[in-house]
């Protein structure tokens, strides 16, 4: 491959996925109606969760930027801020969290995939534990879902490709750089009806389902393009 | 159905040649004036103000020789959710108090609590939203995608001083723009494939899990046609020898003219005001 066709892959690639972006956001496919004070969760994010995964997070910070302009468009949006600083800026990192994680994990094996499971579960059951000490069926509970989650994941990722894996923790990481990152920064920027107690109920309400849908659009969309890149050239 | 009809009229991106003194204006000219109305949009946050952006941009698009009703229509696919959006905004905002001021209660009724700030949020969101989005119709539909293109390159020039992809970055924003109708009819036509086999379009909250199943299903397709168009693209690019914008000369080169100025200074100095009134005591 030329020096330059990389660049041409990225620059063309970067503005479909821009397209789409906008297109979601601007026709409110991307809001899917949920029961939470928020109103609706959203897909938008997931072309700047693919274009990190793909591209590098080069691409991905273009498809979030896109994705930033596209919410301050968008009044279900702006109803609730208009700061920029809660409704832009954070989503600039979504598609970079997902490219790093992404290329992170492309070529860990499955031991080392392992252990972070491990890990993720000792430290849930840890804060189960914390919160057992103040409120006792809250800890057993959260520790019974987390095992169980745990143990759904252990015997899904057995079956799985590595790569697989990577796609479903990338996606999930991209959403959740976005849930964290702008409800944070809602609670920073002191945004009206949004305090640090309503930010967490968001938070676990909306931003788990989230990841679980964008993790497995992510898995869902690379696959698919996959099979097309793998005779042209891409980088998967 | 009808909210998949009224995607292919998605206007925004679709230039509409005319003579008006809009279409004439400097490409750069139109990018630099449009940043400056949507900051002022975006900082206004009073009635007095947002209703004059409003209003500005309405008879901008009238001078540009655009029909308003056609601008407008656009907006009819995506007003059902909104509203829904705005009327639930207004019932339960809250935070309103009894003593008079900004946030005094207008009604009171049972549970329904509707404050002077909920109303004034809601409104001027909605003006807010017309007005930027009339302001993105009028920039696309008065200026070529490539004169598009040329402009922001032309903006992002001293960015090369720095050694970052100007250029590229242009070249993205285009083929955004190029592509954001043809999607959007692809759209249409994946929501009207599914919708004719029978796919039901249940859109209750509580259905969680099947609306992002639903949703998988319409974005799956949608990706996998726009990555073969993009391959189609890039294929096209390589086959003609594309080596970005170095050391690359126009036929036509841009020049300003005194109309140019006025409109970005006007534009900018809105962007100003906007930002001076809000801080002040107009209502």
């Amino acid at each position: 491959m030329k020096p330059y066709d990389r660049a041409i892959r990225r620059v063309v690639i970067a503005g479909l996925l821009l397209a789409i972006t906008l297109l979601l956001t601007f026709t409110n496919v991307a809001f899917i109606p949920v029961p939470t004070p928020a109103g609706s969760a959203t897909i938008g994010h997931i072309p700047a969760i693919i274009g990190g995964i793909l591209e590098g997070p080069l691409v991905g910070l273009i498809v979030g930027f896109g994705f930033g302009f596209g919410c301050f468009m968008n009044p279900l949006v702006t109803a609730v801020t208009n700061d920029p600083l809660v409704i832009w800026l954070p989503r600039l990192f979504i598609g970079v969290t997902a490219g790093w994680t992404f290329a992170l994990l492309r070529r860990a094996n499955r031991r080392v995939l392992a252990a972070m499971l491990v890990l993720l579960t000792l430290l849930v059951l840890y804060y189960s534990y914390q919160v057992g000490g103040k409120i006792l069926w809250l800890g057993i509970l959260i520790a019974f879902l987390a095992g169980l989650g745990s143990l759904a994941l252990y015997n899904w990722a057995r079956g799985e490709e590595t790569i697989v894996i990577a796609l479903a923790i990338a996606g999930a990481v991209g959403s959740l750089t976005n849930t964290v990152l702008v409800l944070s920064a809602a609670v920073w920027r002191k945004v009206a009806g949004i305090g640090p107690e309503v930010a967490l109920g968001i938070g676990l309400t909306q931003g788990i389902p989230e990841a679980i849908v964008s993790a497995i659009v992510a898995v869902a969309v690379v696959s698919a393009l996959r099979q097309i890149g793998k005779r042209r050239g891409a980088r998967l | 159905m009808a909210s998949h009809e009224a995607l292919r009229h998605l206007t925004i991106g679709q230039y509409i040649p005319a003579d008006s003194p809009i279409h004439r204006l400097d490409p750069r000219a139109k990018l630099l004036a449009a940043g400056g109305l949507i900051i002022a949009g975006v900082v206004a946050s009073k009635y007095s103000n947002v209703l004059f952006l409003a209003l500005l941009v309405a008879v901008l698009v009238k001078v540009a020789g655009l029909r308003l009703r056609s601008a407008l229509a656009n907006l009819v696919p995506v007003m059902p959710v909104l509203l829904v959006m705005a009327l639930l905004q207004i019932l339960f905002y809250g935070g309103a108090s009894r003593s008079a001021g900004p946030n005094r209660l207008l009604v009171e009724w049972g549970l329904l609590h509707i404050s002077a700030e909920s109303v004034r949020v809601i409104v001027v969101t909605w003006a807010r939203f017309v007005a930027l989005f009339l302001l993105i119709t009028l920039l696309t539909s008065t200026t070529t995608a490539s004169a598009l293109t040329r402009g922001l390159e032309g903006l992002l020039r001293p960015l090369d001083r720095l050694h970052l992809p100007g250029h590229e970055i242009a070249l993205v924003g285009a083929i955004a723009l190029r592509f954001l109708p043809i999607l959007g009819e692809q759209l249409e036509a994946i929501l009207q494939a599914q919708a004719s086999r029978g796919v039901s379009e249940s859109r209750s909250r509580w259905h969680l899990l099947a609306n992002a199943r639903r949703m998988a299903q319409v974005i799956v397709p949608l990706f996998v046609d726009a990555y073969h168009r993009a391959e189609e693209l890039i294929l096209a690019m390589q086959a003609r020898c594309y080596h970005g914008g170095k050391g690359r000369t126009y036929l036509i080169p841009f020049r300003s003219r005194p109309a140019d100025y006025v409109a970005v200074i006007l534009s900018i100095s809105l962007a100003v005001l906007a930002g001076v009134l809000q801080y002040s005591t107009l209502p």
